[in-house]
């Protein structure tokens, strides 16, 4: 194939991803409009609305991390840092999923200062968040916690469950390192790779963000974790 | 959360698609609120601004039609129907990444990406709303143009570190600014700075060093602002500006061309590319704008009939100075003046602008009676106009390229004397005549002329030679710069740079001077005896 084809092949994808998106966009709204309007009347039912409701989401979630990787390859991903209370991002990102978390019966509770503010692109980190998010209602048995803090100057933002948790393989590597290859080699930890360049996008003297991983406290599940500088 | 009374609100929701407009609609009347219009388009939705106050507008991006609820806003905002008071969301199905781009020119309140759901649509209008509950007070006091009660305010609010006090510094630096408060603004911008490298105070510092004159010093901030976030267009605005106040003409154009590159439909910065790449003489890149200012002016409330006139003009000057364009200019430029007549309607001024740039065209393209016929049209049409010097030239350049040199000449003699006490109008008619006109363009060749001969003096024959060449760029046909031209090359050969391109600059010159002087100039002795200079210097 030659150099051009493979670029235009880049173009059609990007604007079909784009297209995809904005129907799974409108599914979604339709979707959560039906459920609003005959809510589920047994366990069966509910499932498979959590079922739909989920996968609906997660495909969303993934188009538009596809469409973000596309422009940062592209260099067209702007990256726009100003102050925002962390709060503010963490809400939107529950009200978000509030129904995918309902259908699923998980719970989520949100630990974070009403004061505490930060330097951060209020878009990429609200889609790291978002994504993280429906991750987590998949895997989760009941609960999910969100909560920040700051922590030796970075802005922590942790989000636990209480599944089963991240297998092995992943946490095994040193953080920091989803590489570009294991991202093409199998299309898996595409959601990681995507966090982890976000929070390098975010850099404040000498000190650039990253991501964590580990199993544990504070719901005995997985935790992510994304620290900003 | 609120206390925000929702059955108050008024809210109008923009989107073409209906089955979102009734999803949004009973997401708001789900909250409470009473008062709710739809609009399927833009034109509905500026129809429901100029009778209506909205608490919120709610508009989708891609509206279908071509216009996008960016052109909404810029039109309600430009038109004036709706003031701080309303907030407008954009709410769109693409990243908001996309379209954040052009926003920086006309800044919505906030963005929301579908899919949306009532929870978040509320959580955002809470916020909003109480965060315009608490500048609605320095809004008045902008509005009534009381600026010391507004910079009282907002001071107030910036130092109450919560959540309204960042937006509350932005507007205290920019109005600091705006008053001419340096040493304040200053000092705001240098303390946001302390904590963060944010890039709305740099910019601010940059401003304020402009403000002051530290044009070197702001340029250097500002390149360094854009080198660090090359997709942040205000600096580029700044920065054009400063290289324009340093009379940096050529980086000027570079700087509109990068903001440009980056957001392409903004239809005010390629009017400004188009008009700084004409001054600068690259009317290639001057056409490409103007093309592209009349295309997006069909959607934006910034279209005037004035962009195709410019288009016109433009695709003459190519075919007169025969610079490689499309063949088919000609036809492309009396296409654009077509639409003009069909997208607006035509003052009797443009309608004969628009007849006498029609006929300057066909008489390039060697049909000398359609050409009169155009001609002959525009002066009817200018019988019941008052004299205006843009029409005016016009003329002159029509009669120019039916080959009418002396009625041209006639014509000029007599806009001098009609236009003695315009200033503005004088500096418009330097263009065609051998002396400048005007003081200003008089004052800025004596200079640079000044400057040239000092450095020629110096034995700098090629700074003298780039300025007197800047002043020929402006007076083509001014006998005294050409002379110069021809002496300070003529020092060239002589301090021993006999090199072909220096003879053939210099035996051109004198050609060109030839063409403009007889016995009769004052200048002719002068001119004999560079010629004498150069023929034995070129020996």
């Amino acid at each position: 194939m030659s150099e051009a084809n493979t670029i235009d092949f880049s173009l059609v994808l990007a604007s079909s991803v784009h297209d995809m998106k904005n129907s799974v966009g409108m599914l979604l709204a339709s979707l959560e409009s039906v459920i609003e309007d005959t809510p589920p009347t047994n366990e069966i039912q509910a499932r498979r609305f959590s079922t739909l409701h989920y996968e609906a989401s997660r495909i969303n979630s993934e188009l538009i991390q596809l469409l973000t990787i596309y422009r940062m390859q592209n260099e067209f991903l702007p990256v726009h840092v100003d102050e925002h209370y962390v709060i503010d991002i963490l809400e939107d990102q529950i009200a978000r999923n509030h129904m995918l978390m309902e259908t699923k019966g998980v719970s989520v509770a949100l630990d974070c200062d009403h004061d505490l503010n930060w330097y951060f692109d209020h878009d990429l980190l609200g889609s790291v968040v978002h994504n993280i998010l429906v991750n987590c209602v998949r895997y989760t048995n009941t609960a999910i916690r969100i909560s920040a803090s700051v922590d030796n100057d970075l802005l922590c933002i942790s989000i636990a469950d209480d599944g089963p948790g991240y297998p092995p393989e992943m946490l095994c590597r040193p953080a920091g390192a989803v590489e570009d290859a294991e991202v093409s080699k199998g299309g898996t930890h595409l959601g990681l790779y995507f966090a982890e360049k976000i929070a390098g996008f975010h850099r404040q003297h000498n000190r650039t963000g990253y991501i964590d991983l580990y199993n544990g406290e504070p719901l005995g599940g997985g935790v992510f974790k994304v620290y900003i500088p | 959360m609120s206390g925000i009374n929702y059955s108050k609100l008024s809210i109008l929701i923009v989107d073409d698609f209906s089955s979102f407009r009734n999803t949004v609609n009973g997401m708001l009347t789900g909250l409470g609120v009473e008062r709710i219009e739809m609009a399927a388009s833009a034109d509905e939705a500026i129809g429901w601004c100029r009778n209506h106050f909205f608490d919120l507008v709610l508009c989708d991006y891609n509206l279908g039609t071509g216009r996008t609820g960016q052109h909404v806003l810029e039109e309600l905002r430009y038109r004036k129907l709706i003031t701080r008071q309303t907030l407008f969301l954009i709410v769109s199905a693409e990243s908001s990444r996309t379209i954040v781009m052009c926003a920086y020119d006309c800044e919505p309140d906030d963005f929301l990406m579908k899919p949306i759901n009532a929870r978040m649509l509320q959580q955002r209008m809470d916020r909003l709303l109480r965060q315009r509950q608490i500048l609605t007070p320095v809004y008045k006091a902008l509005d009534e143009q009381n600026y010391s009660k507004a910079m009282e305010l907002l001071i107030d609010l910036s130092l109450a570190e919560d959540r309204h006090s960042a937006i509350a510094q932005k507007l205290l630096g920019s109005l600091f600014v705006n008053q001419g408060e340096f040493d304040k603004a200053e000092k705001l911008y240098t303390r946001a700075l302390e904590v963060r490298q944010l890039d709305w105070a740099r910019l601010g510092l940059a401003r304020v060093k402009q403000a002051r004159g530290e044009l070197e010093l702001a340029g250097n901030w500002l390149e360094k602002i854009v080198d660090d976030n090359p997709l942040f267009l205000p600096a580029y605005d700044v920065l054009a500006e400063n290289w324009n106040k340093q009379g940096e003409s050529y980086n000027v154009q570079f700087t509109v061309q990068r903001a440009v590159d980056i957001s392409p439909m903004s239809i005010l910065r390629q009017k400004h590319l188009a008009s700084v790449a004409r001054d600068n003489n690259d009317l290639i890149t001057a056409l490409d704008a103007q093309r592209r200012s009349v295309k997006l002016g069909r959607l934006s409330c910034h279209g005037r009939a004035d962009d195709h006139f410019n288009f016109a003009r433009l695709a003459s000057l190519a075919v007169e100075r025969q610079i490689d364009v499309d063949p088919n200019i000609s036809n492309e430029a009396l296409a654009v003046l077509d639409s003009a007549k069909e997208n607006y309607s035509l003052s009797e001024a443009q309608q004969a602008q628009c007849n006498l740039l029609a006929g300057r065209i066909h008489a390039l393209e060697k049909r000398p009676d359609i050409a009169e016929q155009f001609f002959e049209a525009a002066q009817e049409f200018m019988v019941n106009v008052p004299l205006d010097i843009d029409v005016e030239i016009d003329r002159v350049t029509a009669l120019l390229a039916m080959n009418k040199k002396q009625q041209a000449e006639e014509l000029l003699e007599e806009l001098k004397v009609t236009f003695a006490n315009d200033q503005h109008a004088l500096e418009k008619l330097d263009r065609f005549l051998s002396e400048p006109a005007s003081d200003s363009n008089r004052e800025f060749v004596a200079a640079i002329n000044h400057e040239g001969i000092e450095l020629y003096n110096q034995g700098a024959f090629d700074d003298a030679l780039a300025c007197f060449e800047r002043a020929r760029k402006l007076f083509p046909k001014h006998v005294g710069i050409q002379l110069n031209i021809v002496q300070a090359l003529i020092g060239k050969l002589k301090s021993g740079s006999s090199d072909n391109i220096v003879i053939n600059e210099c035996r051109n010159s004198l050609q060109l001077v030839s063409t403009l002087i007889d016995e009769e100039h004052p200048q002719f002795d002068r001119f004999s005896r560079l010629k004498t200079m150069a023929n034995s210097a070129m020996l």
